[in-house]
């Protein structure tokens, strides 16, 4: 099935994306709930969402960096010399996503423990995150305009300011707002469901919208081997879940929305990935050989299990 | 050429002003290093801790749950994002090296990050829910939350060892020969050992905040020290070490170098004093420690912590994978080709600077090239400094025989030209960059290269194991 096929590099790629997916939950829960929890202080409400919200916050910013490291091993063996090249050219500006991260963390318990700094702190994390967001979509563009490797290096510039960034962003910003919401909604009370059904449908439309007039104005609409159907129908169920949320909470609309949000997600990061399928590195030397999968296989087996077994035994002391 | 189709990869490369960038890896490695480490002795001793504290000892169970916050909140996040950033700053020194690493170890890197991840949900997992957990449940998460830690300290260990000796991997042994190469085993008990000796300092030091009378906190004082007394072995555990080394690397630490000899003696004597006071003071004397005095041994480990991972990586030279890669990120087998080709021929980034002769930017070209990775021009083992009181023809001549002006630099992997042209940048340079500059060579002069490129060979010094 596109794009995968029985080669080393087809492995690799599944496992970018399935990672890759793991990833963009976690962070957009805590880019989007940073947000939201900002919003709801600076309003100066009482909001049971926002509370939860920053109480889970550290910890999902600790499993997002975590999860993130996955997709950061198997970008270097599809990507190799892209990759490294577009760390390069952005340099050090790139590397400040890392202190970046560690402040954001911090602020985030500030934001947790203290009420007074509570607003600023959420604000410094929400920058922070947005940094990371934006150095991201920068450097994935990047890696893609190899004719513009040479003159960026020239220049020293640092920064890759093309238009293409500012609608990726957004469409990320919709995605994000989303998927925040179906993890929030599973913990929230009917009334609060509600509220969050309005912010997920908010963000489907910005993504609808925002590729919507991408793809007029570009004309470069890619079907990605009708990927981009199945995410199109999906993200449609996904608003006709939320929608029934909207007049009934407590009904099936939130396993309706949960279902149409990760088919949306699976099939998203396909799409995502189309444009730079055609650029994946054949394997390198012996890296297509290289032993250890088997290994790898078993403890991936062993440490579900092991998630699995502290899950339970946390549930059973709530 | 385009930067995608060059059989040798090139690579865009930054300028980090006056700091070499072996100083910048170094800095964020070290702390990483000692983070990491801290994480994994810290889970051990908690889980001990907590074993005393079910056994009726309740202040070992006060402890563990202080003494936890501090570790998430320092070394879980701090880290795991430091983790990260030493795989963007290896990218930034050493594309190529992390690379062929990735290439070669992906599945192990993979098998790390699982027990990573489990090591990071059973931390989260106690700090969250620990206080409300049946004893049972709580050992169980902290055995599960050491035991991944440490697993994952052993598959990082094989492939970090694996650059220094890859043993029989270079024979096409595979991964796994690679993996448990010679210094695989001294140093995971190496690291194992500096492991619980600054998990069990940290914890002296957490235990004089404790608010408790004097003699219980000697008491867990003399239970934490446990943990670093594994730091007396250290002497035998370097010889180890020393013994699986190749002989050239071996006689850089031992005299060849006098800086990686320093730095072994500081290692070595931060040690001994760590080490000293813990066996004569805290476990025979059963002295009490303060915090004042815990902390200064907490850096005296850093101290060693920081010039062993020098040592390490300094033992290398001049590969950054033995045998199969050079500092200068050109493989052995690639620096043939390179004599004939030039080393910038396929090069495909242009100068930021502009210099006033063809020649000049050719040597500024080579430099970036060949020397960047471990050389500044002017500020740290700047090239000006390390040649200024050179003849000309000395630097040519030194230049051209590089691997034999000193044992731990790479074959020159250029033409007579390159040779030439670096010659010519370094007196311009010397020279205070003058705008009259002239350059003098002449095609006897680069005929007498080429010979001492041949007499050198293209060969490094020392073996490759």
């Amino acid at each position: 099935m596109w794009p995968f096929d029985a080669s080393i590099e087809s492995l690799w790629l599944g496992l970018y994306l399935a990672t890759f997916a793991l990833h963009a939950v976690f962070v957009s829960y805590v880019a989007a709930g940073a947000g939201y929890a900002l919003v709801a202080a600076l309003r100066g409400s009482a909001d049971p969402i926002a509370a939860r919200v920053r109480d889970w916050l550290p910890f999902m910013l600790g499993a997002g960096i975590t999860a993130g490291v996955g997709p950061l091993l198997f970008v270097q063996l599809l990507y190799q010399r892209r990759f490294y090249t577009a760390n390069l050219l952005l340099g050090p500006r790139w590397g400040a996503v890392v202190p970046a991260l560690i402040i954001g963390f911090y602020a985030l318990y500030l934001a947790k423990a203290s009420e007074r700094r509570r607003r600023l702190a959420l604000g410094v994390a929400v920058a922070c995150f947005a940094f990371v967001a934006w150095s991201w979509t920068e450097l994935r563009l990047v890696m893609m305009d190899e004719p513009a490797w040479r003159a960026m290096y020239a220049a020293g510039a640092r920064f890759y300011a093309e238009p293409a960034v500012v609608p990726r962003l957004v469409v990320w910003l919709g995605a994000m707002l989303s998927l925040f919401a179906v993890i929030a909604a599973w913990g929230a009370a009917p009334a609060e469901r509600r509220r969050l059904a309005g912010l997920a449908l908010g963000g489907l439309i910005v993504c609808g919208a925002t590729t919507a007039i991408k793809v007029t104005l570009g004309r470069d609409f890619d079907p990605a081997h009708g990927w981009s159907y199945i995410l199109a129908v999906s993200a449609i169920a996904a608003a006709v879940g939320w929608g029934w949320i909207g007049r009934r909470p407590d009904g099936p609309g939130l396993a309706v929305a949960t279902a149409a949000t990760t088919a949306a997600l699976v099939a998203g990061t396909v799409v995502r990935e189309a444009p730079r399928l055609a650029m994946i590195e054949r394997a390198r030397g012996a890296s297509g050989n290289a032993g250890g999968i088997l290994v790898f296989a078993v403890t991936l087996v062993l440490g579900v299990v092991a998630i699995r077994w502290i899950v339970r035994t946390v549930r059973e002391h709530p | 050429m385009s930067p995608l189709e060059s059989p040798i990869p090139y690579y865009p490369v930054n300028d980090f002003g006056p700091l070499m960038k072996g100083l910048v890896i170094g800095g964020v490695g070290i702390f990483h290093v000692f983070l990491a480490q801290f994480a994994i002795g810290g889970g051990m001793l908690m889980w001990y801790f907590e074993r005393r504290g079910q056994r009726g000892h309740h202040d070992a169970r006060t402890f563990v749950d202080g003494y936890f916050r501090i570790l998430v909140l320092v070394s879980f996040v701090v880290g795991a994002l430091t983790g990260v950033a030493m795989w963007f700053t290896t990218i930034q020194v050493g594309a190529r090296t992390i690379g062929l690493m990735i290439d070669e170890f992906h599945w192990l890197w993979a098998t790390e990050w699982v027990w990573f991840a489990v090591e990071i949900t059973a931390g989260y997992a106690f700090y969250r829910y620990g206080p409300r957990l049946a004893d049972r449940a709580r050992l169980q998460l902290l055995a599960l939350y050491a035991g991944a830690s440490w697993m994952s300290l052993f598959w990082i260990n094989g492939i970090l060892s694996w650059q220094l000796t890859p043993g029989g991997w270079l024979d096409g042994g595979g991964v796994w020969a690679g993996f448990f190469n010679p210094s695989f085993w001294p140093s995971l008990v190496f690291r194992t050992a500096v492991s619980t000796t600054l998990g069990a300092l940290v914890g002296c030091i957490v235990i004089n905040t404790m608010d408790l009378p004097r003699d219980r906190k000697a008491a867990l004082i003399r239970r934490a020290a446990r943990f670093a007394a594994p730091i007396a072995g250290m002497p035998v555990i370097a010889l180890w070490f020393m013994a699986v080394l190749p002989a050239d690397s071996r006689s850089w630490l031992l005299g060849g170098s006098m800086a990686m000899t320093m730095f072994v003696g500081i290692a070595a004597g931060a040690s001994l004093l760590i080490g000293g006071y813990v066996i004569v003071g805290l476990l025979v004397q059963r002295l009490y420690i303060n915090g004042a005095t815990a902390t200064l041994l907490l850096a005296l480990a850093f101290g060693a912590t920081a010039a062993g991972e020098f040592v390490r990586e300094g033992a290398r030279k001049p590969y950054t994978v033995r045998g199969a890669l050079y500092s200068t990120s050109i493989r052995p087998g690639e620096v043939a080709a390179l004599r004939v080709s030039g080393a910038t021929a396929g090069d495909p980034y242009p100068l930021r600077e502009s210099y006033p002769s063809e020649q000049l930017a050719r040597g500024a070209r080579v430099v970036r090239t060949l020397c960047d990775a471990c050389h500044t021009m002017r500020g740290a083992n700047a090239l000006v400094e390390l040649t200024r009181t050179w003849s000309d023809d000395q630097l040519r001549l030194n230049l051209a025989k590089l691997q034999h002006t000193k044992g731990f630099m790479p074959p020159f992997a250029g033409n007579a030209e390159d040779v030439e042209a670096v010659v010519q940048l370094l007196r311009w340079e010397r020279g205070e960059r003058l705008t009259g500059f002239a350059a003098s060579s002449s095609s006897d002069t680069l005929a007498q290269i080429a010979r001492w490129l041949d007499e050198a060979g293209t060969e490094p010094a020392g073996a490759a194991r």
